[in-house]
């Protein structure tokens, strides 16, 4: 299956975890695929893979990121603003330094990439846009206090670029639960007894497993397929069951 | 202060359970003229302002009861100003658990029951110069507890509702809101802690109760007091554009992702 065949797709933040499997999966299926990261091209990355050394948080860096992209695939079809950071911790304990980060990458990142490509998106005819939202943008996670509203704002411009910038261009957004990524263990390692915490974490799953990259790469691939060509301005969760729960479960004391 | 609900003529339908009588002392202790409507009298109450509501005989099944209900409080004081419908039962089984006679029952009582008493008591709301009707939702109607599917789906079935009702009757001056609890200090809770509430644990009621706490970021489970303070506000006229709402009241306790034990 190629559905994708002829379409050019930036991923941002595609050198690990779900922007990883996310652009994998772009490329099995016949796409032209550039993505993006603070740091040097992962040796690993398959050869297909045209990276860009780009910071989103960055307007001049995301702006080399669209003349790279269209020099070398022409204009682009499928934008996943994918690339976040999180840090772990209350509002009293957070410093200028985390609110930079958070926000530039989570927030102001999604909106300098939105911001970049849409003109080009609409000027050939249309494109796709899938920002990776999450549960925690929904309901809190304890001491993730800048990581959750950064994620609340990406849900909101998310409705706002549906709306505005239709026909056109369709945005939509994923919103992962618990994915077993290096953030995920990151998570992990501050319980008292990582083990025992991570037991515990997938009793609450009522698909009784933790996600993977590959589940939230599926649900980005159709939401930017045109399949999905009358969604537009929603948010999509993927997270095994976890928020139709009540936070009290008395079976798990 | 002065009395918040002066003059209001009110009835509360489930006006003798846990809930029910903590809205209606409130109710009477605001100046409002309270009816307490329910299967029976139940027995004495705890404080003279609950003891002040007039009990009222009402099945909130029963088209028949609903109609008599209405028509004499019509007779007494020819209109309604605020309805409260707080009956309801609750039921700890899965779908695969329970029978068809236990789901008829649920959804006869917390969603039939809504339907008939507002149904009949449209035409005493529409006389009030000012209507409130407050539904009992619940945090279950948007997020599951394992083991009350029909509870769960009943909940969701009062939210539809209540925004219906909302839209439908807002233009002849009547608001609808639903109030959606979380862990409240009731019999309905009490039950819940013996029965599946209790879980794997094997820990006693007292353990389990301050389990329930601890994961509440406020630390505490609601009392029937708190409820009967925001239906207290719906019901009064600083509520005025109040309408087709859901209000969440429970310590915080949905806000969060479920806590993992870290």
């Amino acid at each position: 299956m190629s559905r994708f065949s002829g379409k050019v797709a930036v991923v941002t933040g595609g050198g690990r975890g779900i922007g990883r499997a996310i652009v994998d999966a772009f490329v099995d299926e016949g796409a032209s695929v550039m993505t993006c990261g603070r740091g040097p091209r992962p040796d690993e990355l398959s050869s297909e893979v045209h990276w860009a050394r780009a910071d989103v948080s960055r307007p001049e860096d995301v702006e080399r990121l669209r003349s790279a992209v269209e020099d070398t695939f022409g204009p682009v079809q499928i934008l996943v603003n994918n690339a976040g950071v999180q840090v772990e911790k209350s509002v009293v304990e957070s410093s200028d330094e985390d609110w930079d980060l958070v926000v530039g990458a989570n927030c102001r990142g999604v909106f300098n990439c939105c911001r970049a490509f849409i003109p080009a998106m609409q000027s050939a005819g249309g494109g796709a846009i899938v920002n990776i939202g999450s549960i925690s943008g929904v309901n809190a996670d304890p001491n993730m206090a800048l990581y959750n509203a950064s994620k609340a704002f990406v849900h909101g411009l998310t409705r706002s670029i549906a709306v505005d910038h239709g026909p056109l261009v369709r945005c939509n957004a994923v919103r992962p639960g618990w994915i077993m990524t290096e953030m995920a263990d990151a998570a992990f390692a501050l319980a008292d007894d990582p083990q025992r915490a991570k037991q515990d974490a997938l009793a609450r799953h009522p698909a009784g497993r933790f996600g993977s990259p590959e589940d939230i790469a599926r649900l980005v691939l159709w939401l930017a397929s045109d399949e999905a060509a009358f969604v537009t301005g929603q948010e999509f969760t993927a997270d095994g069951g976890l928020t139709a729960a009540s936070p009290l479960q008395p079976g798990l004391f | 202060m002065s009395a918040r609900l002066a003059g209001k003529v009110t009835l509360v339908t489930g006006g003798r359970g846990g809930i029910g009588r903590a809205i209606c002392a409130r109710f009477a202790r605001e100046g409002a003229k309270v009816y307490a409507a329910d299967l029976t009298p139940g027995g004495s109450l705890e404080n003279d302002a609950a003891e002040a509501a007039q009990f009222l005989k009402l099945d909130v099944t029963s088209e028949d009861d609903a109609k008599a209900a209405m028509a004499f409080v019509n007779a007494e004081a020819g209109r309604l100003d605020v309805l409260v419908n707080a009956a309801g039962i609750e039921i700890e089984e899965t779908i695969e658990t329970t029978t068809l006679e236990q789901w008829n029952k649920i959804f006869a009582v917390n969603v039939t029951g809504v339907f008939l008493t507002s149904k009949h008591a449209l035409p005493l709301l529409r006389k009030s110069s000012g209507a409130s009707v407050i539904n009992f939702g619940s945090y279950d109607g948007f997020i599951a507890d394992p083991g009350l599917a029909a509870y769960c789906a009943t909940k969701g079935a009062v939210h539809a509702l209540t925004r219906a009702m909302a839209c439908d009757h807002g233009p002849e001056g009547i608001r609808v809101n639903a109030i959606c609890p979380g862990y409240v200090d009731t019999p309905m809770l009490q039950s819940f802690f013996e029965g599946d509430g209790s879980g794997g644990g094997g820990g006693t009621i007292e353990t389990l109760q301050q389990a329930v706490r601890d994961v509440h970021p406020m630390r505490t489970y609601g009392t029937p007091e708190d409820i009967a303070n925001l239906v207290l506000w719906l019901a009064s006229d600083e509520a005025r554009y109040a309408s087709g709402q859901l209000w969440v009241l429970d310590g915080g306790l949905s806000a969060q992702v479920q806590q993992m034990k870290l």
